[in-house]
């Protein structure tokens, strides 16, 4: 390369070294007479002798300039073939990831892994209502709030939690824990549930339950404000489902201990609420109200035994509908030595936008003092229709959008037991239980009409009116007193409840 | 006393004995005909058990990770048969 660059630049330096020499010969044939010529070559030998290292000397710096592009050239070469190899290579693994990802839910799970694995959320429902009641003239907004916790352990494993958080009447916050469990999946076919759970009698407490579920705003009365099985219970299941036919032909089991049923016992002749201690021993009465959650059952050392079975007959694709009968019982020791024995039926159905949906239970409480059993039956059958599709030719459009949300409802239910404890008859409505306090007559009868308006499938304003119908009386057996079919009552009740 | 032992003895040999996966997430191990075919069981399960109890939710009310431990809880809550459950999941989890 060097030579290369001299052998260029020599004809240039020729050049210049024989201009001045002739401009020199010319001076000198024209000053030859005046000075010496050997002195006058010298100089001009020296002059072209400096002017040719000058040469080199620039020679050498653009050699040496020359070098270094070459190097740098090579360099970013090199580099251009590395970067253009890593392109090609992402480029492929881009291709790759794309024809890989092939469907919605391959993008999904590529999406959610990037994003993380969420183990912990939060669901449940909320609900703000408006009871009023003829009979008490009660006029009261309520506010309910229960949130459910859920946290996935592992692929077996689920921690379940409800924090129930409501106002209740003259009261600040008030909480409670109906439910906290911890699920183990054994296998397809069976699961182990333990901790503090909704009773899995019958179809109300476990399935119904949610304010956002319910179609009603109320319990039905064999679940309300005076229930016959307690709503939850602390102890330990085995549950599961198998399909037994086609599709959707399905039989599932729950089998369950606990610490059983208790009755709140806190009321007897002579008390005089509101003092905190009782004025004389609590004794047993019949009528007696069942208290929700035994923690820690004192009274006996033999747990509760539960079983509920139920079955799915129609297929899906047999355009039957769907059928649920179900088959509950429940048994424990409320007091040593006395049983608490409780059996019910109940059905499902539902076909387009028909739903119905009904339950009969019966218990038999054994007594002590030979005061007789305190045997109690209940029962409710309930119907709700969506009005979707419906279309009414002589209403405008925006209206029959309206009427496309609504859900008409009407439910029966009704309570057989020999007498209620006086003391014990809530005279407040419970939010999500009851509007009227005559649901404590000892022959309790109610219909219920609904008229739901759906926002969303989880978003629901519901009204409710309620028609309180004592068929018969029967005694009071706290006070011993004999009580008559009591009046009839009215209540509406208006809710805006969200499942979340 | 007795029986409590026994029950616990059913038990750890129902789970031993069943190396079945119980709540795996639904095909990531199998290809996409398996899971289309968990979609189209789902699609019409989907409707049917959900509206059982409620009104049925669609899946974009809650992310694909939030279905799984939905799920998990609602294969609880109605006893849902496993496979029955896995196809909901996946109805939900795709649905979105």
């Amino acid at each position: 390369m060097g030579r290369l660059v001299f052998g260029l630049l020599m004809p240039v330096v020729l050049s210049l070294v024989s201009s001045p020499r002739s401009v020199a010969l010319a001076e000198g044939d024209h000053t030859s007479s005046s000075a010496d010529p050997v002195s006058s070559r010298d100089r001009e030998i020296q002059e072209i002798k400096r002017e040719i290292r000058l040469l080199q000397q620039r020679v050498d710096e653009l050699e040496g300039q020359n070098e270094r592009l070459w190097k740098a050239n090579t360099e970013a070469k090199s580099s251009s073939e590395k970067f253009e190899a890593a392109t090609t290579q992402q480029l492929q693994t881009l291709q790759g990831q794309v024809d890989s990802a092939s469907s919605p839910a391959s993008f999904a799970e590529a999406f959610n892994r990037y994003l993380g694995n969420y183990r912990f959320t939060l669901v449940g429902g909320a609900a703000g209502s408006f009871i009023y009641d003829r009979q008490n003239n009660i006029n009261t907004f309520a506010l309910d709030l229960e949130p459910i916790i859920l946290w996935r352990i592992s692929d077996r494993m689920l921690f379940e939690g409800t924090v129930e958080a409501n106002l209740p009447s003259g009261s600040s916050a008030e909480y409670q824990l109906p439910v906290a469990t911890l699920q183990y999946f054994l296998n397809d076919y069976a699961e182990l549930e333990l901790g503090i759970f909704d009773q899995p009698f019958g179809d109300w407490y476990e399935d119904q339950s949610p304010f956002w579920v319910n179609r009603f705003i109320t319990a039905p009365l064999p679940y309300g404000a005076n229930a016959l099985v307690p709503p939850t219970d602390v102890g330990l299941q085995l549950r599961g489902g198998f399909q037994w036919g086609a599709m959707g032909q399905v039989a599932d089991y729950t089998l369950w201990t606990a610490n059983g049923p208790g009755f709140s016992q806190a009321t007897c002749t002579g008390n005089t609420p509101p003092s905190p201690l009782p004025t004389c021993t609590p004794e047993a009465l019949v009528g007696d109200t069942l208290v929700s959650v035994n923690n820690i059952h004192l009274n006996t050392h033999t747990p509760a035994f539960g079983a509920r079975f139920r079955i799915y007959p129609l297929p899906v694709d047999s355009d039957l509908g769907r059928l649920e009968l179900g088959a509950s019982t429940y048994d424990g020791k409320w007091l040593n030595g006395f049983w608490l024995n409780a059996w019910g039926v109940d059905f499902n159905y539902f076909k387009g936008n028909l739903q119905t949906r009904g339950e009969w239970l019966q218990t038999y409480r054994q007594m002590p003092n030979r005061i007789g059993a305190d045997n109690r039956q209940g029962w409710y059958i309930q119907a709700g229709y969506f009005l979707t599709g419906l279309r009414l030719p002589f209403l405008p459009a925006e209206v029959n959008q309206l009427i496309d949300k609504l859900e008409p409802l009407v439910r029966y239910s009704g309570i057989n037991q020999r007498a209620a404890v006086q003391n014990e008859i809530l005279t407040t409505p419970e939010i999500g239980f009851n509007g009227s306090p005559a649901v404590f007559a000892p022959h309790a009868r109610e219909i219920a009409l609904g008229l739901d308006y759906w926002f969303a499938p989880s978003i629901v304003w519901q009204n409710e009116f309620d028609f309180e119908l004592p068929r018969a009386g029967g005694f009071y057996s706290d006070t011993g007193r004999a009580v008559g079919a009591t009046p009839n009552d009215r209540a509406f009740l208006s809710q805006f409840a969200v499942g979340f | 006393m007795r029986a409590i032992v026994s029950l616990a003895i059913l038990i750890g040999a129902l789970n031993m004995s069943t190396a079945a996966r119980v709540w795996a997430r639904p095909a990531e191990s199998s290809g996409d005909a398996e899971r289309r075919a968990l979609f189209l069981r789902g699609a019409q399960l989907w409707p049917v058990y959900c509206n059982t109890c409620h009104n049925a939710r669609p899946g974009a009310e809650f992310s694909p990770a939030e279905w799984s431990m939905i799920m998990m809880h609602m294969r609880t809550q109605g006893n849902l048969p496993a496979k029955d459950a896995r196809a909901i999941l996946e109805y939900l989890r795709s649905s979105r």
